[in-house]
């Protein structure tokens, strides 16, 4: 059997959705970053797929990938130090308990 | 300069972050860390103007510009007056050569990014240019409020990159190549799912921007940052994010409909920028209202372009304005800085600080578009270019909205001058102290500020206008 463009485009819709979803409701700011971690899962796969079905002589699509992958990883170790400094203050990590600034 | 030379500037602020980071074996630590900075770039900015225009280097990857280089002196001339002030004024209770570095990073980040005509560079420069911004925003690491605006920062910031390199995987897959010339080329037959694509790759942009609607990172980020980091986080990078989105509406302009998202953003952001800064009692979070109105009044010059199917005025007026907004932006916030964060700190400033206050006045002044200060060239060339592509309901909404605008300016103005003593919040310090190259910074922005509105047609000849 031969699977298409199409199964891999929507396979990393679907995680792409989930992740949306979930870094728009959880209230635990860890959820939200391993929501944001999907949501860059589901943009590497696409990459990878359009590389391998629209220019499979030129890699660019998976040095495209590799590169986003190391990018958001940097951002999720920032974004977890951040949250560990507020841990340290608030004793939570929910996002419900971040509303000091209002206005 | 040619060849690998274009790229000198960023080679210089990198090593001088590299120092940076190693400023506590420094004599003088913090200020010579600062001032050591400053001095590299300037000496950056001269390499920088130097750059020959059209010139590709790395096979294409990165190409160079007539406007790309004035943006590229604002970029490392602006960095060099808030070292300078850095300097002398530092970060209260912290040190600041991770600052030095963290923004000399960010700084490398926007030269790239001034000069990019590929995704993936682009994306790398982007991200390079934002990182080192949520240190900054959350420097005070025992300040929760800087934290918490630090992460709402973030977060709102990597949920719309990921949306980004979602679009840009979609440019990616139909049309097969990563360059913005080919994609400008590939892109129009492509029908609904490329428009889709360009809306999701400008959702990143137009949140780095804070444009409307995805400003909400803005206000609270900037309420709850030290007012050193607004200065520089909301006018360095902001300016290469200007500059990558002209870039990127370039290679967007052959598809149909693509002038009305622009036009959307356009509206919403000044309507909601402006009103929403009225009521605003933090001088932070008024500047980061203010900031989204004039994203706002940015976009009329790129919708614009786009309407009359890709008008070179339209770029460069929005390139203009661009740097017309951010020196009186990082001035005021680094007068903020100094003096207090709510619009009541600033009360009696005439009678204390004279100068201070009527530079003050002038970058109020310029940011509400009065001649013959910078604003008021840059609005009247972006305007321009909103009516002669038919987009007269745009212009009226941003004449309309200038007018708001002054309404709440002016309460600054009258904390300064017409205030009585009695309003003024019990100051715990007292006077600011004295500082020589602080001042120096402010005068430098002042004369700037002059400057680019009187000789507007000069940076015009500069970006290339003919």
């Amino acid at each position: 059997m031969n699977i298409g463009l199409e199964a891999f485009l929507g396979l990393s819709a679907v995680l792409f959705a989930l992740g949306l979803y979930g870094a728009l409701s959880k209230r635990s700011a860890v959820m939200v970053l391993m929501s944001l971690e999907l949501m860059a899962v589901a943009v590497g796969l696409n990459l990878v797929a359009f590389s391998r079905f629209v220019t499979p002589e030129a890699m660019t699509g998976q040095a495209f990938a590799i590169f986003a992958m190391v990018v958001s990883a940097a951002e999720i170790g920032l974004a977890l130090a951040i949250v560990i400094a507020i841990y340290r203050h608030a004793r939570s990590v929910e996002l419900s308990a971040l509303e000091r600034l209002k206005g | 300069m040619t060849g690998y030379w274009l790229i000198a500037p960023e080679v210089i602020v990198t090593l001088g972050a590299l120092i940076a980071l190693f400023g506590n074996m420094l004599p003088g630590k913090d200020r010579t860390t600062a001032l050591l900075s400053a001095a590299l770039c300037v000496g950056a900015t001269a390499v920088a103007w130097l750059a020959t225009p059209g010139e590709a280097i790395f096979g294409g990857l990165l190409t160079s510009s007539a406007p790309a280089s004035v943006m590229r002196v604002a970029i490392l001339l602006l960095t060099a007056v808030w070292l300078l002030w850095l300097s002398s004024r530092g970060y209260e209770g912290e040190r600041s050569r991770e600052a030095v570095a963290m923004a000399l990073f960010s700084v490398t980040g926007a030269l790239l990014l001034t000069h990019t005509t590929e995704l993936i560079t682009m994306f790398i420069a982007l991200e390079l240019a934002t990182i080192p911004a949520y240190m900054l925003m959350g420097y005070r690491r025992r300040d929760i409020h800087g934290l918490e605006g630090a992460l709402k920062y973030f977060l709102l910031s990597m949920l719309t990159s990921l949306i980004m390199l979602y679009g840009l995987s979609f440019l990616y897959g139909l049309t097969g190549t990563t360059h913005f010339g080919q994609i400008a080329e590939a892109l129009p037959g492509t029908g609904t799912l490329g428009l889709i694509a360009a809306v999701l790759t400008m959702v990143g942009l137009f949140s780095k921007l804070s444009a409307a609607p995805f400003h909400f990172w803005a206000p609270d980020s900037y309420a709850g940052a030290p007012a050193a980091s607004v200065a520089f986080v909301s006018t360095v990078p902001k300016l290469a994010g200007v500059l990558v989105l002209i870039h990127l509406v370039q290679a967007f302009q052959g598809i149909p409909g693509i002038e009305l998202v622009l036009a959307f953003a356009a509206a919403a952001s000044m309507l909601l920028g402006n009103l929403s800064a009225l009521g605003q009692t933090d001088t932070r979070r008024l500047m980061a209202y203010s900031g989204v109105a004039h994203t706002g009044y940015l976009l009329i010059g790129l919708a614009g372009a786009v309407a009359v199917g890709g008008g070179q005025e339209g770029y460069l007026a929005t390139t203009f304005y661009a740097i017309a907004y951010s020196i009186p932006s990082l001035a005021i916030m680094l007068v903020v800085a100094e003096e207090g964060d709510s619009v009541a700190d600033m009360t009696g400033l005439a009678t204390r600080r004279p100068w201070v206050a009527w530079a003050m006045l002038a970058w109020l002044v310029s940011l509400i578009g009065i001649p013959p200060l910078a604003g008021f060239f840059g609005k009247l060339y972006l305007f321009e270019t909103g009516l002669e592509a038919g987009l007269a309901w745009l212009v009226l909404i941003g004449v309309v909205t200038s007018i708001i605008s002054a309404a709440y300016y002016f309460r600054i103005v009258r904390a300064m001058f017409l205030a009585p003593a009695e309003e003024a919040p019990d100051r715990p310090a007292g006077e600011v102290a004295a500082s020589r190259s602080a001042d120096a910074a402010l005068v430098i922005a002042l004369v700037a500020t002059v400057a680019v509105g009187v000789g507007a047609s000069l940076v015009m000849r500069a970006l290339g206008w003919v």
